[in-house]
């Protein structure tokens, strides 16, 4: 797309979040038992697992939410163990939540516009003097914040509240929403909860174009169909421990992968 | 554009008000309307864009008047110097106060206020050393920039309308920048905010000072407008009267507090004769506009702007106004 | 320091305390079951002093009966009040919630001094001015009385939140409101009680205290303050929490009243809280959510 996604992707290749020995402990109950894993810049790596496999534990001890009872979390090179949500936003980890989660009564375009707060720089004060830095800066930020909309196919609904909007509008919103932060690495949350199959192909076209963004994408989902298409690479959790890792093909006829699975959810990939 | 105009119209009209007053009188209540919209204008900072339910804010503005007012009869300051020191001292208290309550949110933060806001009163009334405790400070001298004196209504009216358009303008600026948007955005969805990279704790913590800044700035005027202050400045009865003007008028805008603050003062005065029914029916109003309209008098004018703009854009009707008020 | 003095300000503190446990039981219930912060706790205090004065001092009924009368009534009150106010409102913000309760408070205690006048009033009681020796404290009867009555209704709520039907039906709705009303629980009937209790709670208070002080009808403000701090001290929601905070409370002001200073008595419970939780933010009995 431009130059930058460029340059992220030519990267590919590095390791961008390194996990070691991850573990969570809630009183005598061990939800995520070390875990080691690595995601590769330009990746899409599909977190899954049955339920209470440990998957959203995981994915909050990586987005700052809940600290890790030990273990280490690797960003970029730099040690981010225990850092808060906003320390890690700052650095560059979006996430989306599992239920949905948005600005409901602000409009689409300043749910947009609040959720770019990390790749701005001008604020109260300049906006009081008026300079042209600022000026600059928000007519930059209102471009790329229709733009993201376009991306998301909302940007007929830039003015509508968020709370109007419909439920798989709402989904993609909360996408724009984690993009408009220009994360280096995008944590879904099952972002296709709730969608009929057609919206979970619009979902899985919208994954690989964020990928061309030069985004690295780690997503949790249930729906199988969804991560073999999208996912070079698939890690299943069960009881809190990794049972296996691989590519989707590999991973998804795994004898233990499907025994863990069997009477859930149909494999096919 | 249409904006533009109509903000030019009402900056105009505030500005021929006090002539067309013709007494003294209405003068002095013009006066004391600007003072509860700089003081509303303040709490809406926290009220509305931060979305957290303030039960102290007469404390601070309380300390601010105190300030300037002890600085002028003990040390002779002038009340100019006084100004800006009174809304330090206040931003002082609410930077110590803000850093524990901030801590917690929702009902808790509430209550903690109103309790730091108690501790406050609580000394004012009985240090009589320094504050003179119930009996208060009497004497204050009036405002005054170099040869030119604040003594009657229309003077201070001016000097505080000037206040309210900075404020109005500081909030503008405020919801249109980065830092504003994180309010909002704090406002709406603290975990979801957070995980942005915006820092909850200092956002809201920024908030507070300012608020805290502005409502001791407007005590001090307070107090060299009436020259006579007393701890009940910082009273229950006062908070509740801002949260009314807050509320009235429309949380989260810039116009909603100026117009709540003008129908408090205004009913305030038309239902004199009705004695102590008149907080009851304060309390009355506040209750039925929390409940039938959550986005006060300024959301009824929103409301016929959307039926009236007749696209499919129709936003829901229900909970905070957006952050744009109508001071645009 | 005199051992004696320090005793009697000891037993002050805890009849005070006792009388802040009271109010503080009902508010730290309704947070519990009903996630209510009612700032109009106070007004509910306030109106149980007043109708035992009324009933007491100007119809001439029996002091011991007229409190009985006042905490039945308000308790119907409190009913009437979640009806009207809070009942319709349960899905709302709590912003919302909070904000109708302040306008609650004000629509009381101001439609209370309409009523009643701004000034004093004294309510009446056979206990007020004999007064009984414990070894070397010394009480009157009335306050020995606030202290014994509030024992025997904190005994009486914690057996009927223990054993009966109504209380079991509460601490079911204070830990999962969803699955309680899955289970077939009458959730409005519980809210329904709960206020009523939490009301009655309150008016005893004010009953009981009421013959103590000069009474006003913004008198609703200082209680629902001091019950604040207790339950937030406690932990919002815990009835164990309320209990030895509240006596905390009382015993801290005596003695900070009594060797510090009088006036700033009331500072020093605020200030108590603010470093109770700058320690532990959720209180000091906080942990998940329940009645305790």
């Amino acid at each position: 797309m431009n130059g930058t996604s460029m340059n992220a992707t030519s990267m590919n290749g590095a390791e961008i979040l390194a996990v070691q020995g991850l573990t969570r402990i809630f009183g005598g109950l061990t939800a995520v038992r070390d875990v080691d894993m690595t995601v590769r810049t330009g990746e899409v790596v599909g977190l899954i697992g049955p339920n209470g496999a440990g998957k959203t534990t995981l994915f909050n001890m990586l987005g700052g939410s809940m600290p890790p009872s030990s273990g280490t979390i690797r960003f970029d090179g730099t040690d981010c163990t225990g850092a808060p949500p906003h320390v890690m936003g700052q650095r560059g980890v979006s996430r989306t939540f599992q239920i949905t989660s948005l600005f409901p009564s602000l409009t689409v375009l300043d749910n947009v516009r609040s959720a770019a707060y990390r790749t701005t720089t001008a604020g109260w004060g300049a906006a009081i003097l008026r300079t042209a830095a600022f000026r600059r800066q928000e007519a930059e930020l209102k471009r790329k914040a229709l733009d993201l909309l376009a991306f998301c196919d909302l940007e007929d609904r830039a003015d509508t509240l968020a709370d109007a909007l419909s439920y798989g509008e709402q989904r993609r919103l909360e996408i724009a929403i984690a993009l408009a932060a220009e994360p280096r690495l995008l944590l879904l949350d099952e972002p296709a909860a709730g969608m009929n199959p057609e919206e979970g192909q619009r979902l899985v076209e919208m994954i690989r174009r964020i990928r061309e963004r030069g985004v690295t994408v780690l997503l949790v989902e249930h729906h199988m169909r969804i991560v073999a298409s999208v996912c070079d690479r698939l890690v299943v959790l069960d009881h809190g421990v990794k049972i296996a890792e691989g590519p989707p093909a590999q991973v998804l006829n795994d004898p233990e992968v499907i025994r863990v699975y069997l009477g859930r959810e149909p494999v096919d990939a | 554009m249409g904006h533009t105009v109509g903000m030019a119209g009402g900056v105009a009209a505030l500005c021929v008000l006090p002539f067309l007053a013709g007494n003294a009188y209405l003068e002095h209540l013009l006066a004391l309307w600007m003072l509860y919209a700089l003081l509303a204008l303040s709490l809406n900072i926290v009220i509305g864009y931060l979305g957290e339910l303030t039960f102290g804010h007469a404390a601070f503005v309380g300390v601010g008047a105190y300030t300037s007012a002890l600085l002028s009869t003990q040390l002779g300051l002038p009340p100019l110097l006084g100004l800006p020191l009174a809304a330090v001292a206040a931003a002082l208290f609410g930077l110590v106060i803000g850093y524990a309550a901030l801590r917690v949110v929702g009902p808790q933060f509430t209550i903690l206020t109103l309790g730091f806001g108690s501790i406050l009163y609580t000394i004012t009334n009985n240090w009589v050393d320094l504050t003179r405790g119930p009996m208060g400070i009497s004497d204050i001298p009036p405002m005054a920039i170099g040869p030119m004196t604040f003594t009657s209504a229309r003077e201070t009216y001016f000097l505080i309308l000037a206040l309210v358009l900075a404020v109005g303008f500081l909030c503008h600026a405020l919801v249109n920048s980065r830092t504003g948007r994180a309010f909002l955005a704090v406002r709406e969805n603290a975990p979801l905010a957070a995980s942005l990279g915006i820092n909850v704790f200092h956002t809201k913590l920024l908030g507070f000072v300012v608020a805290t800044a502005i409502a001791g700035l407007g005590g001090a005027i307070y107090a060299h407008y009436i020259k006579v202050i007393t701890p009940d400045i910082m009273g229950v009865q006062n908070v509740a009267a801002l949260i009314i003007v807050v509320i009235i008028g429309g949380r989260g805008t810039i116009v909603g507090p100026i117009l709540g603050a003008l129908v408090y003062i205004g009913l305030l005065e038309a239902l004199r004769v009705a004695g102590p029914l008149r907080m009851v029916i304060f309390a009355a109003l506040l209750t039925g506009t929390v409940v039938f309209l959550p986005g006060g008098l300024v959301s009824l004018w929103q409301r016929w702007r959307t039926t009236h703009k007749a696209d499919n854009n129709l936003p829901a009707g229900n909970g905070v106004p957006s952050a744009e008020g109508g001071a645009e | 320091m005199d051992v004696t003095v320090f005793a009697q300000q000891i037993a002050n503190g805890l009849v005070n305390g006792m009388a802040y446990v009271l109010i503080a039981t009902g508010l730290t219930l309704v947070f519990g079951v009903l996630r209510i912060v009612n700032f109009a706790h106070g007004e509910f205090y306030m109106l149980g002093a007043y109708i035992t004065y009324f009933v007491g001092t100007l119809l001439g009924i029996d002091y011991l009966a007229a409190a009985a009368i006042a905490a039945v009534v308000v308790a119907a009150l409190g009913i009437a009040a979640n009806k009207l106010i809070f009942w319709p409102l349960r899905r709302d913000h709590e912003f919302t919630i909070l904000l109708s309760s302040l306008g609650l408070a004000l629509l009381i205690s101001n439609g209370g001094e309409l009523l009643f006048g701004a000034d004093p009033k004294y309510v009446d009681s056979p206990f007020a001015d004999e007064v009984l020796d414990i070894g070397a404290i010394t009480l009157t009867q009335q306050r020995v009385l606030v202290f014994a009555a509030a024992v025997v209704a904190l005994i009486g709520v914690y057996l009927f939140l223990r054993y009966s039907r109504f209380g079991k039906m509460m601490r079911a709705t204070a830990q999962n409101p969803d699955g309680a009303a899955l289970t077939g629980i009458n959730i409005k009937l519980v809210h329904g009680y709960t206020f009523a209790l939490a009301c009655g709670l309150a008016a005893l208070a004010g009953a009981l205290v009421g013959p103590t002080v000069m009474i006003f009808p913004t008198i609703g403000n200082w209680a629902v303050l001091k019950g604040f701090i207790v339950v937030i001290m406690g932990g919002l929601g815990s009835v164990t929490g309320a209990l030895f905070a509240g006596l905390l409370l009382g015993v801290i002001e005596s003695l900070g009243g009594g060797y510090i200073s009088l006036g700033f008595m009331e500072a020093i419970g605020y200030a108590m809280i603010i470093v109770v939780l700058l320690w532990r933010p959720n209180g000091l009995f906080s942990t998940a959510r329940g009645l305790r």
